[in-house]
């Protein structure tokens, strides 16, 4: 009974003191995943008009890869990707939040890391303090 | 340290007569080897694909390995009754508990670099180049299955030995989800919920298989934070464990 309530108060006093706010999600700043110039990618799926629009679309790719199959005018280099889709040097791509915003690149939570690793090992001991204290007493 | 090592050489001989041990080490490489035959219909990045499902493969692996390694320990110690004798000189409890971690911990990096050389071959054969950080990212899932092993040791400390699989593939599958993913499991309590979600290892500190099937780098100073964090919660666990089997009465 007093093992699980050590436990139970141990869980409680790591949630609090460790790891409060470790979520990933909740704590990006504004500026890690960079400027998304394609936010509005999802409004303009849902538009027609894609003159607008200064790429096309992956769903026009298909039919543009057909018209293209059947002129010899164009080149391969022309149905590239890279060239429907330009970004700047450093801007980050529509739909890549989930993946800078892994632990090995959100550094914003490095240090969070080091006070979980300082404050684990402290726990460590003292649950080991306390477990081989209190069996010398019996 | 010396009977701590000795015992732990002694856990290895005997884990290594078991087959379970080797069962589950053949189906990782069987697995392997089959991620290898999937035909790519010319994709370009196919590389990508195998390293990716290679590396979950091996995490997997890292995972049955530890259930398959220490949840039976205990329990099979304390049924031959041949835990009392040891305890009762010449170890400690914690003694014991080291020489029993340290001898399965041995077994799962060999199998885990089993895996990664299996891998490598699989990647080579199938004309692919081999990421620089391949061995660093085996290395943080070696870490994760050490922690997945001291938690199964806590689980045969604590619990009935049916119960020790479940409860560790269900905090293997839970310690994967976000606080958000998790509190949507049961949205009527989200502060329970928040509170039991944030007591759990963050999984995702030991998974790069993205970044590295992407060709991106991974800074040095991340795989020393990652190993420090993933040794630190293995440290945790372990006296979780020492501390509940401190408290067994074994008569």
């Amino acid at each position: 009974m007093r093992l699980t309530a050590a436990v139970l108060i141990t869980s409680v006093l790591l949630s609090i003191t460790c790891k409060a706010d470790y979520d990933i999600e909740e704590v990006t700043p504004s500026g890690h995943i960079g400027t998304d110039s394609h936010d509005e990618h999802e409004e303009c799926e849902v538009c027609d008009d894609a003159e607008h629009h200064d790429h096309e679309h992956e769903a026009d790719s298909a039919a543009t890869v057909l018209l293209h199959e059947e002129s010899d005018e164009h080149d391969a280099l022309e149905m590239a990707g890279s060239d429907r889709h330009v970004h700047d040097a450093g801007e980050r791509n529509h739909g890549t939040g989930w993946f800078f915003n892994q632990p090995w690149a959100a550094t914003f939570i490095w240090g969070k890391m080091v006070r979980d690793i300082v404050i684990l090992l402290v726990l460590s001991a003292a649950v080991l303090f306390m477990s081989g204290h209190r069996r010398k007493r019996h | 340290m010396k009977p701590v090592i000795t015992f732990a050489l002694m856990t290895l001989r005997n884990l290594l007569r078991r087959r379970t041990i080797w069962g589950i080490s053949i189906v990782i490489l069987l697995a392997l080897f089959a991620i290898g035959q999937i035909p790519g219909y010319g994709v370009s990045n196919e590389g990508r694909f195998i390293l990716d499902f290679g590396l979950f493969g091996l995490e997997i692996g890292a995972l049955l390995l530890a259930i398959g390694l220490a949840s039976n320990i205990y329990p099979r110690d304390r049924e031959k009754r041949t835990v009392m004798p040891i305890i009762a000189v010449p170890l400690s409890r914690g003694q014991y508990l080291m020489g029993r971690f340290i001898g399965a911990a041995i077994i799962e990096a060999a199998a885990m670099i089993t895996g990664c050389i299996g891998l490598m071959v699989i990647l080579l054969t199938n004309g692919h180049s081999i990421p620089a950080d391949m061995l660093p990212a085996t290395g943080l899932l070696l870490i994760e299955g050490w922690f997945l092993l001291a938690v199964v040791f806590f689980f045969s400390f604590w619990t009935s030995p049916p119960l020790n699989a479940p409860l560790t593939v269900l905090l293997f599958i839970v310690s994967q989800l976000s606080v958000s993913g998790f509190i949507k499991l049961f949205p009527q309590a989200p502060d329970l919920m928040r509170t039991l979600r944030l007591v759990l290892p963050h999984m995702d500190v030991f998974h790069i298989k993205d970044p590295i099937a992407h060709g991106m780098d991974i800074p040095d100073l991340y795989f020393l934070l990652a190993t420090l964090y993933g040794l630190a919660y293995t440290a945790f666990m372990l006296s979780m464990a020492l501390a509940v089997f401190r408290n067994r009465d074994l008569k």
